[in-house]
């Protein structure tokens, strides 16, 4: 067994040397999909913080409890139950964000991060570490979309969170609100941040 | 033998507390859900019959001017919503909603003709999973303004009130621009909105007409 990571490791961990965007190139569906508007990605982000801590922890409080051949099963059950309570509370509270994220909250389950905590920490880890490592790896990808979005928005519509801040004869780049725009910004943020701080052998060479 | 037992036993508690707790969150929050659709079904129907309507006025204002300008009726099992003046007498127009499959899923739409059923005032679409920046543009106001003023006569023979073409100059007054790049969705939209409009001025409009 090895020794369990300080609050600080998991922390750096999730925020910076693992970061699972970055680093570990996990959940870049919706990282592309929903980064072209600061406010959708802002709900994204809170959407995707509440379910891996939440199914983080309850996965570890019923680490000694399940089976471990149907543990999958048991996540996914989990994760799943918590990503429909956020589904329902962006509906009744911010129908807009709702109609703009459309299928993205449902597809929060499908997100690599979410079951990739659960299976490679929670499971193993108790309550308290668990819930810390899923909020340090959910707040990495979240600072990952924040980037994003605001290089994305301000160049694509001439805004942030909706606020004019280009100037008034600037052209918007309509290809930064597509998906394109999306590959471009996220293929040079990780190349320019593996390649300014290798982590891994394969990074450094 | 046991063991599986117990695995059954744990994933159909697991499954009965977690679709309980689901359960109990939906129900809370339905009423609240419901609402939101239906006040946007409201703001289209404002928007498209020409009530003047602040696009970011808050849902209890648009509920008040709903009630007070435009009376949904039914006729023939068709909802019809009929606008009224200022007075709550005049009839200014009548919207239908209108919909189809367009090129990925259904699309919905909302419809105003004036009151003598001759021209089309306005149309707006709500509901749709076209792909953005392509068939999606059918949303923008470019596209939909095209349609107000359209007269509703329909052509002899294929029946049709409208034809989406290239975008391009020397057009007839029936022939409006498609969305380039986008020709499954115009396809689409123009055959479900030729055949609803048909249809309202075959049957729905006959009613309403004889009063």
């Amino acid at each position: 067994m090895p020794k369990p990571l300080s609050s600080t490791q998991i922390f750096l961990g999730g925020l910076w040397n693992d970061n699972p965007v970055l680093r570990q190139i996990l959940g870049i569906c919706s990282t592309l999909a929903v980064t072209n508007l600061l406010v959708n990605t802002l709900v994204m982000n809170a959407g995707l913080i509440f379910t891996v801590c939440m199914s983080s922890l309850t996965v570890s409080i019923l680490r000694n409890y399940t089976p471990m051949k149907i543990r999958m099963m048991t996540q996914t059950l989990i994760i799943a139950s918590y990503v429909i309570m956020v589904d329902i509370a962006i509906s009744a509270y911010l129908p807009d964000i709702s109609e703009a994220l459309g299928p993205y909250v449902g597809l929060i389950i499908t997100n690599c991060i979410v079951m990739g905590r659960c299976e490679a920490y929670a499971k193993n880890n108790g309550p308290w570490p668990a819930f810390l490592d899923g909020l340090a790896m959910s707040l990495g990808y979240a600072a990952v979309l924040l980037v994003i979005a605001i290089i994305r928005e301000p160049l694509g519509f001439g805004t942030l969170l909706g606020y004019r801040i280009m100037p008034e004869g600037f052209t918007p780049w309509t290809i930064m609100i597509m998906a394109p725009g999306a590959f471009f910004t996220l293929g040079l943020f990780a190349w320019f941040v593996r390649a300014k701080f290798p982590q891994t052998a394969e990074e450094k060479k | 033998m046991k063991k599986r037992l117990y695995s059954i036993a744990f994933m159909f508690v697991l499954t009965f507390v977690f679709a309980a707790v689901v359960s109990a969150v939906k129900g809370y929050n339905e009423e609240r859900i419901q609402t939101n659709q239906q006040v946007k079904l409201q703001r289209i129907i404002l928007k498209v019959l020409g009530v003047p309507l602040d696009e970011k006025a808050p849902n209890q204002e648009v509920v008040q001017a709903f009630q007070k300008r435009v009376k949904p009726i039914e006729v023939k099992k068709r909802t019809l919503y009929v606008a009224y003046a200022e007075d709550g007498r005049r009839i200014t127009g009548y919207a239908l909603p209108v919909g189809g499959s367009g090129f990925w899923g259904p699309v919905y739409g909302m419809v105003s003709v004036d009151p003598e059923a001759s021209k089309i005032l306005g149309l707006a679409f709500y509901k749709h999973s076209e792909t953005p920046g392509l068939g999606a543009r059918i949303t923008e106001p470019w596209f939909v303004k095209q349609f107000a003023g359209l007269p509703l006569f329909p052509m002899e023979g294929d029946k049709k009130i409208f034809y989406l073409k290239p975008a391009g100059p020397g057009k007839g007054a029936n022939e409006l621009d498609a969305v380039t790049g986008a020709t499954g969705t115009s396809r689409a939209v123009e055959a479900f909105l030729n055949r609803d409009l048909d249809r309202f001025l075959r049957e729905t409009w006959k009613s309403v007409k004889k009063g």
